[in-house]
């Protein structure tokens, strides 16, 4: 179980972790293990594929706790590791490898449950962005990162994020008021 | 209140990207897979390994290859100042031999006209007394 973002970690679990106290290590990967599994789960649409890319993040982490600075850090270092290494398993495997995302879905609607229709379809279309701007779309809108960390985090200009998003999200909501999920603009 | 579609549409998104809990049992099988000690970091006295420089992997190979162009390029230029020499003193040669040429020509032709001269002058009371 993941814990809420409402519960500060303290600045010692770092410390402690990169001491080697597993214990501590395991708080601060519960702590951040929800966000990094969602980042897989969306980009590559499979449950499978995204467990075993969080736990690549995390062994990554463990591997480099002492190149972290700060908490803040590791969560900025963990969604960057996350985003990229998503983006590069999409590169490399076979288009049928991956499919829309039903799976996503499925765990999509207990978050959504008023309207479970409109929460997979915009699951399904999200998951048909191509990689990069998938991953735009996520941090902007699942970590509620600002553009300028969404650019540093996958190492492209701002104008570029901000483009992507503006793009993106004409395409989805276009698609939405077309399956009639989202009213079109009123006067 | 913000009643703008758009704005609205984000709202939106970000309320269904919500994070998901990661499977259960994650932590344990993360920690299981975990290998059983961090490596020790011994930072302090290890020395900062110092990256060969490419002046140094690659300086000998470049400074052969450099005395060897010089090499060649001192050679082609020598050898063209030789061929520049010898033409020269060729040249020379042929001028000294066309001067020689004129200069027999020229007494040659003196000599003719010295000939010529006593053989179409008039005869002189020497002459005569000479034959008789």
């Amino acid at each position: 179980m993941s814990l809420s973002a409402a519960q500060p970690l303290p600045d010692s679990l770092l410390a402690q972790a990169r001491a080697g106290d597993r214990n501590a290590f395991a708080t601060l990967v519960r702590a951040h293990q929800g966000s990094v599994f969602s980042i897989g789960l969306r980009m590559l649409s499979r449950r499978d594929a995204a467990e075993d890319l969080a736990q690549d993040v995390f062994l990554q982490l463990y591997r480099k706790l002492d190149s972290i600075e700060s908490l803040e850090h590791m969560g900025f270092w963990l969604r960057r590791v996350a985003a990229n290494l998503a983006i590069d398993w999409l590169r490399r495997l076979p288009y049928s490898a991956t499919r829309p995302l039903d799976e996503g879905a499925e765990v999509a609607t207990q978050e959504a449950e008023q309207d479970p229709l409109m929460s997979r379809e915009l699951l399904r279309l999200l998951g048909e962005l191509p990689p990069h701007p998938r991953a735009v779309m996520l941090l902007r809108y699942q970590e509620d990162r600002d553009v300028a960390e969404i650019a540093a985090m996958l190492d492209m200009p701002v104008n570029t994020v901000k483009s992507h998003i503006k793009r993106s999200l004409t395409a989805l909501r276009g698609q939405m008021i077309g399956a009639k999920l989202v009213v079109e603009d009123s006067p | 209140m913000n009643e703008n579609p758009a704005n609205h549409f984000e709202e939106e998104l970000r309320r269904r990207l919500r994070p998901v809990e990661a499977p259960e049992g994650f932590t344990d099988r993360l920690m299981a897979a975990l290998p059983a000690q961090r490596k020790p970091v011994v930072v302090p006295f290890t020395p900062k390994v110092v990256r060969r420089s490419r002046l140094r992997d690659y300086g000998m190979p470049a400074a052969l290859a450099a005395t060897l162009l010089v090499s060649v390029l001192l050679g082609i230029r020598v050898a063209d100042k030789q061929a520049l020499i010898a033409a020269q003193a060729e040249q020379e040669k042929e001028l000294a031999a066309s001067r020689e040429l004129m200069q027999a020509l020229r007494v040659t032709s003196q000599k003719l006209n010295l000939a010529f001269e006593a053989v179409n002058s008039p005869p002189t009371a020497g002459d005569e007394e000479n034959r008789s």
